[in-house]
Parts: structure tokens; C-alpha cells; sequence
């Protein structure tokens, strides 16, 4: 019994040699030739035949729409099925219209599995009135898609690029830089007041995470269920978090107050990037009439975010004022760049996945926030706690004034 | 630009795709009918090159030929002869389905004005009219691109039309080949239970590879309806198990017992009864039936994507068939298309349209002529109108009845009925009457 005990199940053995004295990359690559054989048998023979019994059922999507025009319906669709399909006919609130469809840079009537296109409908719709379309494939089954309150989509024209530059001024660079005016105030706050406000920022950014969080699964939720939009959303945050830590830890084992401070007006300017995609892409489907109430609205809800950048470098030595610049610039300017991409190109996709970058990034900063506190003093005091419930509750109140 | 049709006609063969060019207002039919011809023909050659493989069934090689074609030429969307996109078409669009039909295992232009009158024999002194119907599962085209999986009578939905004189006895031997089990119900006087074609009666449903002879006698003169009574009702009558029955009027019958034949009360004068026989004479297709333009329309629908409601309506199935192929509708011209084109009606002739609603899931349906009052006959069981002078007609699912129309005094041109339902006839039932002097 003692020789049993002294032994590991016989595995020690194994381990220093590949069988046959193969060198290692062979024993590496061997599973996959392996599986690459097995595949080509499978493709070869079809021992499964037995099991086919029908195809798929047919799934198109209309992602999104533009309206170039009051004579003018767009559908922009996206074949998810593992089938290609053919739309035969295409309804206008019930009744068969004509239409032409481009997949490919060419007239077709037929998508192949993941594989988009464009549905023109020459219809004289009006503005205001909702357009219910649907889509009539071969077999009959139909794919509905309404358009509400539709209006006309500007497309990118030099006005709106302006409009928007102007727009994301408002809306991200001005009310972050007004927020970082509070820094000498900040710098004069005693240590257990300054990690109130960083606890502050924490609050801010949480709730930042949880309103952009929330909107990437809605925005997953309109993608083509073949890109599997959840899942994506679930990487975009994964990924950013980690990838934003494997690079903070690259050179030191801690990141430095001012690159803390980058930190957070990365993220920062992440989450505006997506809200100016939303922005973007509201003026470029007429949803929205901007108005001054709303941009208000915006500059009241963005100007929390100034401290939350410079909350980090307020205990020690001022940076230079180079630093503060271009601190504000990464975390408002995104807005106006969202804005462009969001009125040219807008997709659920391209919406979603930044909102998840953004929560990635934001989640990660946190983290370093709150390990900055933890290390000079302590996390869970009442003032710390009350302040990233402040937060959260200022946050949600001043969000109230921007539903877009 | 019309010099182009025939060609087109030719490179489709029997696929689809659409007209690919626009025509003048004063089009020359001859050139449409050449074209029709120089199709029928290919369709004939290419079936007859491929019909000793037994494997290979007429509708499989139509199917194909269908899905080639729309293939190689794009299929859809208005394209002129040389590829180009159409630099002008209307601000507003264009209603009505897009493309045209691609299978010709059906034309309703053909069924429009076709009666079975079947074989008649004398059994004893009675006249046996005999038809044969089987119950099959078809794919056909409802509108252009769009399939749907039918239960039919002899292949077709509507059902052949069948034709009898009143009095004799109408012989119907249906087989079903079809997995569900079916039965033929007649909308007759009929006084024998067993032969009511319904699950609770008779022979109850005939399954798979059973068969049963009806019976019926025909009787009331008019226009009646059979359809499949098997439950479920509702998917056993939209699935496409139904057909138009008429009755002509006995002349003799009618002259022996002209009361049965009006809803009128006063003296029966001699003027009148000849009135009634002539009349009858006029409806009775071994008299002088062929006098008049007679038309079967069987107003129907199908729910494609299971929801209980039609997403195509037609008059004889295909959506928009006695449409127009192309609408410029800010010129005020049309086009006829191959499959999409308007019936064509003589102005000086008297025009007769046995109008049978079988429509499911919607409670009525309707029929709407433009600038145009007709005689209505409601279940065509009178003689004289039973609605004189209107211009629309109401009917409940299995209501049917007779239209004359006269368009003597009219000018040739394009003359519009539709239902009277917008929505129904934006789905597809929207026709044309395509006047000529």
C-alpha cells in the first residue's frame, strides 16, 4: 500500500515525450490534421443523410432603414438563415408594391446565408405616418418591419457634419472641460472629502456602465440573430476590460495617478463615442429634433463626467495644463466622431459593440479607482458610500433630460 | 421598343422575369400573341425533349426552366433590353406585385372561360352527366415568386368548373390521392343525406386511395359552388378544394313552370313566359349560351404564413393576373404583360360573369366594376335580376351569383373591377376589362 501511495496514477511518465519521438509543433498540430480528416469524411461520405429531413426555415432581418427621400423606401436585410432566400414580393402597409433589391453591388432577388442587401421601394409615404412593410419570400413566409414616425434621412452632407461637429461641442467637449474646472477645488479637499468625489466618479461611471450596458442588448437584440448579438456584446466588454488591464500592467505593477487619469477619460470617451452614435444616427433617421432642451439636457448629464477624469490626479503635484487638454479632448471630442459615424453609417451592430467596449473600459477603470482609494485609505466609509450612491443618483436624474 | 417583345418572349422561354420593355399606348396585339405562341411552343419541345425521363415530371421541368430563367435575366426590377437601370420610373412607384409568373401549370386566362361538361349518357330516360375528380397536393403560384402548397381538385385550385343541364344527374368519381382525407360537398338541392360529401353522412371523408361516386341532381338552375366539407373546414376550403358548379336552365322546364324562375307575383303573360324561355335558352350552353361572353371568377385567398389572415386575393387564384403588367401612372398608360394582362371583351357582346366567393377567414368579399352598372342574379337562380342596375355586389363566403355587364355604348379602352375591400384588392384582386371595338 505505501509503493501505491508514492506513485500519481502513472501520468509523471508522459509527460517528457511525444510517442514515436515526434517533435513537439507535430504532436501540437496532430489533433487539428485529425479533425481536419474526420471533416472531409463526414463531407465526403454524409453518413447523417438519414437525418435531413427539410431545410432550415427561412429568417431575414431588416436591420435598419433610410428614407433618402418622401418617394423613396429603404430596407436594408440580412439573410440569417444557413439557406439562401428568395424575396419574391414586398408589402407596403398591405399592399404588393414594386420594388427592386441590390445584394452585392447588383439587382437579385436572392440573399445567400449571411449575406445583406438593400430593398427600394419607390413609395410616396408620408412624413409622420407610420410604414408597415413586409417581406415576402418564395414559400410565403412573411418578415415584417415597421417604420415609425418616419421622416426623411439627410445622409452626410457637409451641413450635417458641421451641424454635428457643433452639436458634440456642445453635447461632450464643453460640459467634460466646465467639469474639470472643479480641480483646484479638488486639490484643496482634504484626503477623506477628494476620495468622496473619486467615489463620486465611481458612481457615475457605474451607472455610465449600467445605462450603456443595458442599450448595447437592446441594440444586440434588433442585430441578425446569426451574428449572435448578445454574445458579441459579452466580448466587447470581456475583451475591453481585459485587454485595457493586460495593457495598464504591461510596464508597471500599479498605474500611475495621470495614467489613471487617461484611464478614465478613455472610457469616458468611449461611452460618449456611443452616445454620439446614438445622436448620429437619430438625426440621420429625422427621429429627433435636437433641441436646445435636449442639449441642455446632455451638457447637465456630461459635466459629471469632468471631475470623474480629473478626480485621480487631484492628490499631489498639478500635471501640466497640456495633460488637461488633452484629457478633455479624449473624453468629450468622441461625441462629435460618434456623430459622423452614427449619421453615415449607422448599424446595430457598430452601436452595440461600442456601447460594450465602453463598459469594458469603464468597468476596468473602476476597478483602479477603487483600488487607489482602498491602498491611501479605506473603501467602505459612510462618505464614500454616500457619495458613489450620489453618483448613481445624480446621474439617473440629470438622464432623465436626454431620452432620446 | 415593342419590336423587343418577342425576343424577350424568347429568351424567357417559359421563366419569368419581367417585361422588359415598355410599350406605346396603341401596342399591336398581334405581336403579344406571337410571342404567346413562340412560348407555348418552346414550353412544348423542351417538355417533350425531357418527358421520356420518368423521373422528370412537367411541373418539375417547368419549375426549373421558371427558376432559370428569372435567374439569368436578374429576375426583377425594371430593366430595359440592354441592362440599363430605367432612367424614369414613376415618382410614386408602382402598385401590384413585382416581376411576373414564372410556372404555366395554371393560367387563369384559360380557366376564365373554360367549362367541363363532362360525358353525358342516357341511364333508364335520365341524363348522367359524368366527371372525375382526384384530390392531389400541389405547389402552385399564387403570385409572382410566391408558392404555396394547395390540396386540389384534378391538379388546379379553383377546381374545374363543371357545367350540367338542371334535371340531370351530375356523376362525380373522386379518388384521393392526397394524405388527408377529403370529400366533395355540393352546394345543390340535394335530397339524398348520403351524398352531402360530409364526414357525418354517406360514406363519410374519402381517405388516401379510396374512392367514392356522387350523385347529385341538378337542381336549382344557377350558379353553385362545391368545396371539400372534411374537418378542419376552415384549412380543408383555403387550401384550395373548391370549384364553380353551374346549373343551366331547362328551357322547357322553364316554359312549363316560369313562376320558379322569377321573384315577380303578377299575371303570367305569354310575352313574358317566351321572355323567361329565351332567357334560359341564352344561359343554357347547349342552346345559345355561346352568344354571350361567359367568364368564371372564383374569388379566393391564401394565408401563407399561417396567421388566419390572406395574404393574397385574387380572382382565380394568381394575384393581379387580369392586371397590368406596368403602370406609368403619372402618364395614365399601362402595359400588358405574358402573364399580368387584362381580359379582353368584345363591346358589342352581352358579358356574363359567375361570380362564386370562396374566400376564407374574411366574412365578405365583393365585386366593383368601374363606370359600369350591371344585372345582378343573386345565386343565379332567377331569371330576372334579383339587384338591377348596381355597380357593387356584396357576397358572404359560399355566396354566388350572375353578372351581366353590356358595354355597347362604352368606349374601347381599360375598364377597372376589383373588390370593393382596398385592402383586398391591393393584395392581389384587382382586374382589368380590356374593352374593344
Amino acid at each position: 500500500m505505501t509503493d501505491r501511495e508514492r506513485t500519481d496514477g502513472g501520468t509523471a511518465a508522459a509527460r517528457s515525450e511525444i510517442p514515436f519521438g515526434l517533435p513537439t509543433w507535430v504532436g501540437a498540430v496532430a489533433p487539428l490534421l485529425l479533425l481536419g480528416i474526420v471533416i472531409a469524411g463526414f463531407v465526403v461520405a454524409n453518413p447523417f443523410a438519414g437525418l435531413e429531413t427539410g431545410a432550415a426555415p427561412p429568417d431575414i432581418t431588416v436591420t435598419h432603414t433610410s428614407l433618402p427621400n418622401d418617394e423613396t423606401i429603404v430596407l436594408h436585410v440580412t439573410n440569417n438563415g444557413p439557406d439562401p432566400v428568395t424575396v419574391s414580393q414586398v408589402l407596403v402597409n398591405e399592399a404588393y408594391w414594386d420594388f427592386t433589391m441590390y445584394a452585392s453591388g447588383e439587382e437579385t432577388n436572392t440573399l445567400d446565408s449571411m449575406e445583406s442587401g438593400r430593398i427600394v421601394v419607390p413609395y410616396h409615404w408620408n412624413e409622420g405616418w407610420d410604414i408597415h412593410t413586409d417581406i415576402v419570400l418564395q414559400d410565403g413566409a412573411t418578415f415584417g418591419h415597421t417604420i415609425p414616425a418616419p421622416a426623411v434621412t439627410p445622409g452626410l452632407t457637409g451641413e450635417l457634419i458641421g451641424l454635428l461637429a457643433v452639436i458634440g461641442l456642445f453635447v461632450g467637449v464643453i460640459p467634460v472641460a466646465l467639469g474639470m474646472l472643479w480641480y483646484p477645488v479638488m486639490q484643496r479637499l482634504s484626503r477623506r472629502s477628494l476620495h468622496g468625489v473619486l467615489m463620486f466618479a465611481i458612481g457615475v461611471l457605474a451607472f455610465l456602465a449600467f445605462d450603456a450596458g443595458f442599450e448595447a442588448f437592446e441594440l444586440a437584440a434588433e442585430m441578425p440573430s446569426a451574428y449572435e448579438g448578445s454574445l458579441l456584446v459579452v466580448l466587447g466588454i470581456a475583451g475591453a476590460l481585459l485587454l485595457i488591464q493586460a495593457i495598464s500592467k504591461w510596464q508597471a505593477d500599479t498605474v500611475s495617478p495621470l495614467g489613471l487619469a487617461y484611464l478614465v477619460a478613455l472610457s469616458v470617451g468611449l461611452h460618449n463615442l456611443a452616445e454620439g452614435l446614438a445622436i448620429g444616427s437619430s438625426i440621420a433617421l429625422g427621429r429627433v429634433s435636437l433641441g436646445a432642451f435636449l442639449v441642455i439636457g446632455f451638457m447637465i448629464h456630461n459635466v459629471t463626467e469632468g471631475p470623474a477624469v480629473v478626480a485621480p490626479v487631484a492628490d499631489g503635484t498639478r500635471p501640466s495644463l497640456w495633460h488637461f487638454s488633452a484629457l478633455g479632448l479624449i473624453a468629450g471630442a468622441p461625441v462629435i466622431l460618434g456623430g459622423w459615424i452614427g449619421s453615415a453609417a449607422f448599424s446595430p451592430m457598430l452601436g452595440a459593440l461600442f456601447l460594450a467596449v465602453g463598459v469594458g473600459a469603464i468597468l476596468q477603470v473602476n476597478w483602479e479607482i477603487g483600488r487607489m482609494v482602498h491602498e491611501r485609505g479605506s473603501l467602505g466609509t459612510t462618505t464614500n458610500i454616500l457619495a458613489f450612491v450620489l453618483g448613481l443618483a445624480v446621474m439617473y436624474a440629470t438622464d432623465l433630460l436626454v431620452v432620446l | 421598343m415593342t419590336d423587343e417583345r418577342p425576343e424577350n418572349a424568347s429568351e424567357q422561354g417559359v421563366g419569368g422575369g419581367r417585361p422588359q420593355a415598355r410599350e406605346s399606348a396603341e401596342r399591336p396585339a398581334g405581336k403579344r400573341e406571337d410571342a404567346a405562341e413562340l412560348t407555348e411552343s418552346l414550353t412544348d419541345r423542351l417538355v417533350s425533349m425531357v418527358k421520356d425521363d420518368a423521373a422528370v415530371s412537367r411541373r418539375a421541368v417547368l419549375g426549373g426552366l421558371g427558376l432559370a430563367g428569372a435567374g439569368a435575366l436578374g429576375f426583377s426590377g425594371p430593366v430595359t433590353a440592354d441592362g440599363d437601370h430605367e432612367s424614369t420610373p414613376s415618382p410614386h412607384g408602382s402598385s401590384g406585385v413585382a416581376g411576373e409568373y414564372q410556372s404555366t401549370e395554371f393560367d387563369p386566362h384559360s380557366f376564365l372561360r373554360e367549362f367541363n361538361t363532362g360525358t353525358v349518357t342516357m341511364e333508364n330516360g335520365q341524363r348522367v352527366r359524368e366527371f372525375e375528380f382526384s384530390a392531389s397536393l400541389e405547389k402552385i403560384q399564387i403570385a409572382p415568386g410566391i408558392e404555396f402548397p394547395a390540396w386540389t381538385y384534378n391538379g388546379q385550385v379553383p377546381g374545374p368548373t363543371i357545367r350540367a343541364v338542371e334535371g340531370e344527374i351530375i356523376r362525380i368519381t373522386f379518388s384521393n390521392g392526397q394524405k388527408h382525407p377529403h370529400t366533395v360537398h355540393p352546394h345543390l338541392k340535394n335530397v339524398n343525406p348520403r351524398m352531402d360529401g360530409i364526414p357525418q353522412n354517406g360514406p363519410g371523408v374519402v381517405e388516401q386511395g379510396e374512392e367514392f361516386v356522387y350523385e347529385w341532381k341538378a337542381q336549382p338552375a344557377g350558379c353553385h359552388f362545391y368545396h371539400c366539407h372534411s374537418m378542419p373546414l376552415k384549412e380543408h376550403i383555403h387550401r384550395g378544394l373548391y370549384g364553380a358548379m353551374i346549373v343551366d336552365p331547362d328551357p322547357e322546364r322553364v316554359r312549363n313552370n316560369p313562376r320558379d324562375y322569377v321573384n315577380y307575383h303578377g299575371p303570367m303573360t305569354d310575352d313574358l313566359r317566351q321572355e323567361l324561355v329565351e332567357e334560359a335558352k341564352l344561359r343554357n350552353h347547349e342552346h345559345r349560351a355561346d352568344e354571350v361572353d361567359e367568364m368564371v371568377m372564383v374569388m379566393n385567398g391564401f394565408d401563407t404564413n399561417f396567421d388566419g389572415d390572406n395574404e393574397v386575393y385574387a380572382a382565380n387564384t394568381r394575384a393581379f393576373a387580369y392586371g397590368v403588367a406596368d403602370t406609368e401612372a403619372t402618364e395614365g398608360e399601362w402595359t400588358a404583360g405574358e402573364t399580368i394582362k387584362p381580359i379582353q371583351i368584345q363591346r358589342d357582346q352581352r358579358q356574363r360573369v359567375y361570380l362564386v366567393n370562396a374566400i376564407e377567414f374574411d366574412p365578405i368579399n365583393s365585386f366593383h366594376t368601374h363606370s359600369q352598372f350591371f344585372d345582378y342574379y343573386d345565386h343565379g337562380t332567377t331569371l330576372k335580376p334579383t339587384h338591377k342596375k348596381i355597380d357593387t355586389i356584396m357576397q358572404c363566403q359560399a355566396q354566388r351569383g350572375i353578372i351581366e355587364l353590356d358595354y355597347g355604348d362604352h368606349q374601347p379602352g381599360l375598364y377597372m373591377f376589383h373588390a370593393h375591400q382596398s385592402e383586398f384588392a391591393e393584395l392581389g384582386w384587382m382586374s382589368f376589362f380590356e374593352v374593344q371595338a
